[in-house]
């Protein structure tokens, strides 16, 4: 027994601490969001009242447009991410298994530009799309269009990159037996490739879905207008803004747009923590 | 199945597909040449002549793969990087933002003074009998009623008008009155100069009410030069993006436009205190940030690992809850923290007791920073730790204990160094990623505090990236030639510390 605690004790003890350290944020963000009230105060460790007032307020408040910011966040992340797998998939394909002249540039530009921090290049980004706003308000600043293609867009350097990461560890023995019997690179993509990364695609889908759910600065700057705000926008200028004291209504509103996400980050956990070790390595 | 990729059917697909995308890039192309937007308008046109050429053409094949990505990857971030590069050689910032041309023209819109006794006239704006724009004029003080248009004033006696309660004029024969709600749609009604007399026109200044104004600056093409028409000062091009008097080279007309400095920004970096000075203090700040971040979740990460690397009771629980921070969207977490370090309703200070105002004081805003990012960055050292134990050969462990090293000595010799060695590009990422940590900074102290009264533009917890953010967007004045200057010199920074990285997982992947 003395044993069992000398080798023990500690462990316990640190994780117990840290899981506290995890939690408390986490516990207490889910109380406010049942406290009627308006601060993330700590009053006690146990609710004292149980209130749903929170929760109806996103849904009935005709200030707080909580359901267009989600449907707009929704709408925003999914197409960025369907599109830019679809695009950078071909590309990738591209990169990892056919030989081209150029090829080799075309790796260490795409590397080199993975550095360049997007956010370094915003002012440019801003100037351009005011520029698109000029001509074509509709893909221009300020709106969801514009901010779509400038997400797809920006994301175009890290995702063929991590795709290729992707691409070039699945067998190449298949699509070359193909290739053998006669198909075209076409052929090969669409019959052998495709079937056989589909589990991989839909992971990075998924990752950039959270991505661009996440992303906050360009969608502050591109978004205006309150109801076509995406919800980490709108959130942020809930609490920062007019409504200063108004946690409570954030503390519910933040719970139901981190539930999905930290559902899939958990069961693409796997996936992910292997995606950032292998493409930080092979780097 | 390969039918579908052979037959007419696929060839229609192709065509149709093709046709939609060229008809919109070439729509698009066509107005942006049309708002003189000439670089965007010939991208366009190059990609839908890469487009047709790839697709419809065998040109080649792997560019059959890439033709979408790389025109995207163009157009939103090769682009943008060079624009930026561009953009840090001018003085592109507030009162320097448009082109020359429109700063011309602005220039002569704002170049205009009252007559001289400042005269108003209550008016109404509509349309004239031919429709043109025209504002129902009444000078009550003359008891004179006219309606002006852009080229024609004709005075209308009083027994034809209407008059309201205070002897304004409000309609009149062949005068159509515009709605309140067209006005506040179609400002053209405003920005029309209605004629008055003799080189004087009367300008709207609000709703219902206008004033009469002369030009008093004019441009001459031929010397590139403003002339004040009054007095006979003469404003040339300083090459700086702005006329000024010659003599005195301080009195500019304004706007400017933007203009090429060069290297100026770059000089301003080093040269100019009240740019230096912050610059270095935020610099050093970031890499201290960047540095004990990487230390203290690596550190936690680490030792979370040892503590839970081997069979015991709920470590299960135990992991599931470590990665729930990770999992959480970090601008929640954020958000969440920030409104625990409220001074007066935060819980930090509730449990400690203590009425700290957290965000006031450098130390502490600096300390809240770290301790945030902790929380934040621990779950995903503490997997990759685990991940990375569990990958070294027990045989070296092992060994280690039958020569005699107690556990400590294991953990010292064999174990850290390993561990070092296969992390040492994910500690240098990670250093990298936290050198940029824009959304931490932004979201939980929006770089502060920071004391704007004395003009401060960097606070005591920007790093690099949300300070260029500040320059850029964060004051009244926007300043996107300084910004992009610091943009590329931190890109060199992070290029440099990334090719460092890159080295060394190439050195492992030789050896390793």
């Amino acid at each position: 027994m003395n044993k069992w605690l000398r080798e023990n004790l500690w462990r316990h003890a640190f994780a117990v601490f840290m899981c506290i350290f995890a939690l408390f944020p986490l516990y207490l963000i889910v109380l406010s969001s049942f406290n009627p009230g308006g601060s993330l105060q700590l009053t006690s460790f146990v609710p004292r009242v149980l209130s749903m007032e929170n929760y109806k307020m996103l849904f009935s408040s005709p200030k707080i447009p909580f359901l267009s910011w989600v449907k707009n966040s929704l709408i925003i992340s999914s197409a960025v991410a369907l599109s830019s797998v679809v695009i950078g998939a071909a590309s990738a394909f591209a990169f990892s298994r056919l030989k081209f002249k150029g090829k080799k540039f075309g790796i260490q530009l795409l590397l080199l530009v993975q550095m360049f921090p997007a956010i370094l290049a915003l002012s440019a980004v801003y100037v351009i799309m005011e520029r698109v706003y000029s001509f074509a308000p509709s893909i221009g600043l300020g709106s969801q269009g514009g901010l779509i293609l400038v997400y797809l867009g920006g994301s175009m350097g890290v995702n063929i990159w991590l795709l290729k990461g992707f691409v070039d560890s699945i067998p190449a023995e298949l699509d070359e037996a193909a290739k053998i019997d006669g198909a075209s690179p076409v052929q090969t993509y669409w019959l052998i490739f495709i079937p056989l990364a589909t589990p991989v695609l839909a992971v990075v889908c998924l990752l950039s879905f959270i991505g661009t759910f996440n992303e906050f600065i360009v969608a502050r700057l591109f978004l205006v207008e309150m109801s076509g705000r995406t919800v980490a926008v709108g959130l942020q200028q809930f609490i920062g803004g007019q409504y200063a004291t108004n946690w409570g209504a954030f503390a519910a509103g933040s719970i139901l747009a981190s539930i999905p996400i930290v559902i899939i980050f958990l069961s693409l956990q796997r996936y992910i923590v292997n995606g950032l070790t292998a493409g930080s390595v092979k780097g | 199945m390969s039918s579908i990729f052979r037959g007419n059917f696929a060839l229609f697909l192709k065509i149709a597909i093709l046709a939609g995308i060229t008809a919109i890039l070439s729509l698009l192309a066509q107005s942006a040449f049309a708002s003189s937007q000439i670089a965007i308008g010939t991208y366009l046109v190059i990609a839908v002549v890469v487009l047709n050429f790839t697709y419809f053409t065998k040109v080649s094949i792997p560019l059959k793969f890439f033709a979408p990505g790389i025109l995207f990857f163009i157009a939103f971030v090769i682009a943008p990087i060079i624009f930026t590069v561009i953009m840090s050689t001018y003085n592109y910032q507030t009162g320097n933002y448009i082109s020359k041309d429109a700063a011309i023209e602005q220039v002569l819109i704002r170049g205009v003074e009252p007559d001289a006794s400042q005269t108003t006239f209550d008016l109404v704006s509509g349309r004239s009998a031919d429709g043109s724009y025209a504002v129902l004029v009444s000078d009550i003080a003359n008891q004179k009623f006219f309606i002006s248009t852009e080229n024609e004033l004709t005075y209308v006696e009083t027994g034809q008008l209407t008059f309201n309660e205070y002897g304004v004029a409000i309609t009149a024969p062949g005068f159509s009155v515009t709605s309140v709600d067209e006005l506040a749609t179609n400002d053209a009604y405003s920005k029309i100069r209605y004629k008055y007399s003799d080189g004087y026109y009367i300008i709207i200044e609000a709703q219902g009410v206008g004033a009469v104004f002369r030009q008093s600056i004019a441009y001459d093409a031929k010397t590139d030069t403003m002339k004040n028409i009054q007095t006979g000062q003469i404003y040339v091009d300083n090459k700086r993006g702005n006329f000024a008097l010659e003599d005195s080279p301080e009195t500019m007309l304004t706007p400017g436009w933007r203009a090429p400095i060069w290297f100026e920004n770059y000089t301003k970096l080093v040269t100019d205190s009240r740019v230096r000075t912050p610059l270095i203090k935020v610099f050093i700040w970031t890499i201290i940030f960047a540095t004990l971040t990487v230390l203290s979740t690596f550190a936690f990460g680490l030792l979370l690992a040892l503590a839970l690397n081997r069979k015991m009771r709920g470590r299960r629980i135990y992991r599931s809850i470590l990665i729930l921070p990770y999992a959480m969207p970090s601008i929640m977490s954020i958000l969440i923290w920030a409104g625990m370090f409220d001074s007066e309703f935060g819980a930090i200070n509730n449990l400690l007791h203590t009425h700290i105002a957290w965000f006031s004081s450098a130390t502490f805003a600096r300390a809240a920073v770290l301790l945030v990012n902790l929380w934040l960055g621990f779950p995903y050292f503490y997997l990759i730790c685990s991940g990375s134990l569990q990958a070294i050969p027990s045989e070296l462990l092992e060994a280690a204990a039958i020569d005699g090293a107690n556990p400590r000595q294991v953990f010292r010799r064999i174990t850290l160094p390993l561990l070092l060695q296969i992390l040492s590009p994910l500690l240098i990422a990670s250093f990298a990623f936290n050198f940029n940590n824009f959304n931490l900074i932004y979201l939980l102290t929006g770089g502060g505090p920071r004391n704007t009264l004395d003009g401060e533009v960097a606070g005591a917890t920007d790093i690099l990236i949300s300070y260029t953010y500040q320059i850029a967007f964060g004051r009244n004045i926007l300043d996107f030639g300084l910004a992009s200057a610091i943009s590329v010199l931190i890109f060199f920074l992070v290029a440099s510390i990334s090719f460092y990285g890159l080295r060394k997982s190439k050195v492992m992947e030789t050896f390793g």
